[in-house]
């Protein structure tokens, strides 16, 4: 029987340091178990002070050569991804900001540590996924109506796994939380990512999503919460970069420039991108 | 709260159907069952109390056919009129791709026989794709009966050998024009050609363009000592407390004996607590033969009917058993019921023969399945 644990789609890496050597074994790893995409996450915590957002990574700056997953031809694809912690409403302003680089990241999360601020991301602020604290007791309750308009927006709940792994009250805390959520959500739009720093502590995709049946998901769902899931956060990470997800612009490359000047001025091209 | 609990006791869905004939009875479907499963990657028989495989068997199983590799084929190859008249309408031609998950890539499959016309020579591609792939490609399609609520997979079928699906006709110029220049998709395909009468060409001539490379099915003998095993009544598949086992109790069994699994139960194994069913004997050695490779289920029959032929003369065997899996990431389990793959996609069948010539034959799915016939 052919048994490759080649899988669908998302991990989260958790790394703000630029280690190459660990986090190159780290990304065989992910492409050993069987991972086909993987995000590498910058953390930006507001508590400290003045914060910049720096520019993404870009994958190609890490690793010469992405590995090859096993199994299938295809190499691993790498996406970007920015955390913000928030604790204060001020810190959201950021993501209002246009000309911050903010626009260059492929997903962007957000994790509220306060009631008010979580029906915000909710209802209001323009991001992909709201993260679910796993390290502690909630610190407050989930409600049915920010849940549900969070859903219809498209916005995704993360709980991390690897905390779990670590500690065993975090464990208790991991499994309590998540069980909240998923009475509150009904298992729709959950997913499930490693915070990652050392390969061990990576877990194959289906056994993720057998984790996930603990957490109260049904069979489908947590399937869905390590593959389908993913892809559809980061479709609607792309459509931040279009016009309504409808409409896609792409700069033309520019027309060499002795070209031009062979036509009269009016025989010119009126739209010049 | 309580309804996680639960969930956690009950199992993923999978089922088992067993049934129980005779071989050389008329209406016996054993021929038929083992025809409608077209993808099968591992053999196994065990004989009981056998410590030399005879002849026959040998031959048979040594002689299991080749099947072929071939990289990067563009898939409107497989729709060309040329490969269909020379193969597809000639014989049975088996294709899959190889290195594709069910659960998540696009697969490709080509099926040769009609679930109403076993006989008749036709050429069925199965298109197992994801949501992306369908809306880009333009063919017909219906979404996947695994899917949920929010469809992320479709079955395209295209029957090759329809009449309808000749060089001039509309439909075949749409197939084409969506496989070559709309979505142009490549697999790597593992091909085999089943065929009676004069030779002709050959699939690795015809894909001498592409990288072809021709193998055989890696085949391992193996002797097993001390064995455990089962006593089974031939009329009772349920089996009789005190007197023999049951179908279910045989399949674990077996399944415990080809993963290698200690059958005592000692206190000191973490690895399995597993204990062969009562009531059993011991068997002082058994033969256990393992094929692995792209088989065809014409091969499979003629190794059926060699085991049959084994007990002509006196054994001491009571029994043999024939094991067959099917590809974990194949679109199809048996004719063309899809198989998928949500935590495991087993799709396996096994038969049971007894010195009399009756048979049991157990078929199993896992969870993303229909039904076996």
């Amino acid at each position: 029987m052919l048994t490759g644990l080649s899988f669908n789609f998302t991990l989260r890496l958790y790394s703000s340091r630029n280690e190459n050597m660990s986090q190159s074994s780290l990304y065989n790893q992910n492409a050993k178990l069987g991972y086909s995409t993987v995000a590498i996450n910058h953390v930006i915590d507001f508590k400290e002070k003045k914060q910049e957002i720096p520019k993404p990574i870009s994958p190609s700056e890490l690793l010469p050569s992405l590995p090859i997953i096993p199994g299938k031809l295809k190499p691993i694809k790498i996406v970007t991804r920015l955390t913000l912690v928030v604790s204060d409403p001020s810190h959201c302003n950021v993501l209002r900001a246009t000309s911050s680089n903010i626009r260059l990241y492929d997903i962007i999360a957000v994790f509220p540590k306060t009631e008010k601020l979580f029906h915000v991301a909710c209802t209001n602020l323009d991001v992909d996924l709201i993260c679910i604290s796993v390290t502690e007791k909630l610190p407050f309750y989930f409600r049915r109506p920010p849940v549900n308009m969070a859903i219809d927006r498209g916005i995704y709940f993360e709980v991390l796994y690897t905390p779990a792994i670590k500690d065993s009250t975090m464990r208790r805390y991991t499994i309590s939380n998540a069980l909240s959520l998923v009475q509150i959500c009904k298992g729709k739009n959950v997913i499930i990512s490693s915070a990652a720093e050392r390969p061990l502590e990576l877990r194959g995709p289906y056994d993720v999503a057998n984790l996930g049946l603990l957490f109260g998901l049904s069979e489908s769902d947590a399937k869905a919460a390590v593959s389908t899931n993913c892809r559809a956060i980061l479709l609607h990470g792309e459509t931040r970069k279009t016009a309504c997800g409808v409409v896609y612009t792409m700069k033309k490359p520019q027309p060499v420039e002795e070209e031009e000047e062979t036509l009269p001025a009016c025989k010119r091209a009126k739209t010049q991108v | 709260m309580s309804a996680p609990l639960r969930r956690l006791r009950e199992t993923p869905r999978h089922l088992l159907v067993c049934e129980r004939s005779h071989v050389r009875h008329e209406r016996s479907r054993h021929a038929a069952r083992v025809r409608g499963h077209a993808y099968n990657c591992r053999v196994s028989f065990l004989i009981p109390e056998c410590g030399v495989l005879p002849e026959p068997l040998k031959s048979v199983t040594t002689d299991m056919g080749e099947y072929y590799l071939v990289k990067n084929l563009p898939l409107h190859e497989l729709v060309a009129q040329e490969f269909i008249s020379a193969f597809v309408k000639t014989g049975s031609c088996y294709a899959l791709s190889y290195n594709t998950r069910i659960d998540q890539d696009n697969t490709a499959a080509l099926l040769p026989t009609d679930c109403h016309s076993p006989l008749k020579h036709i050429g069925k591609l199965i298109l197992s794709v994801d949501k992306d792939t369908y809306e880009e490609l333009g063919l017909q399609g219906r979404p996947s009966r695994y899917s949920g609520k929010k469809i992320m997979r479709y079955i395209i079928t295209i029957d090759l050998t329809d009449s309808a699906f000749h060089s001039d006709s509309k439909k075949y110029k749409r197939v084409l024009w969506a496989l070559r220049d709309k979505k142009p998709l490549e697999f790597d395909f593992l091909l085999s050609w089943h065929h009676t009468g004069a030779d002709g060409s050959t699939l690795m001539s015809y894909f001498s363009k592409h990288q072809i490379q021709a193998h055989q099915p890696k085949i391992t003998f193996s002797t097993l000592r001390n064995l455990q095993c089962p006593v089974l009544c031939s009329n009772e598949l349920q089996g009789k407390p005190e007197e023999s086992c049951s179908a279910q109790e045989l399949f674990e069994w077996l399944g415990a004996v080809f993963s290698n699994v200690e059958l005592d139960n000692k206190s000191f194994s973490f690895v399995s607590t597993y204990c062969c069913p009562e009531p059993s004997t011991m068997m002082d050695q058994a033969y256990l033969c393992t094929i692995t490779g792209f088989i065809l289920p014409e091969k499979i029959i003629q190794l059926l009917d060699q085991l049959c032929a084994y007990f002509d003369d006196p054994k001491l065997a009571q029994w043999v058993t024939l094991t067959v899996h099917g590809f974990a990431d194949s679109p199809v389990s048996w004719r063309e019921n899809e198989h998928g793959f949500q935590k495991g996609g087993e799709n396996l069948y096994n038969f049971v023969v007894f010195r009399s010539l009756d048979y049991w034959l157990q078929m199993a799915v896992g969870a993303n399945d229909d039904c076996p016939p």
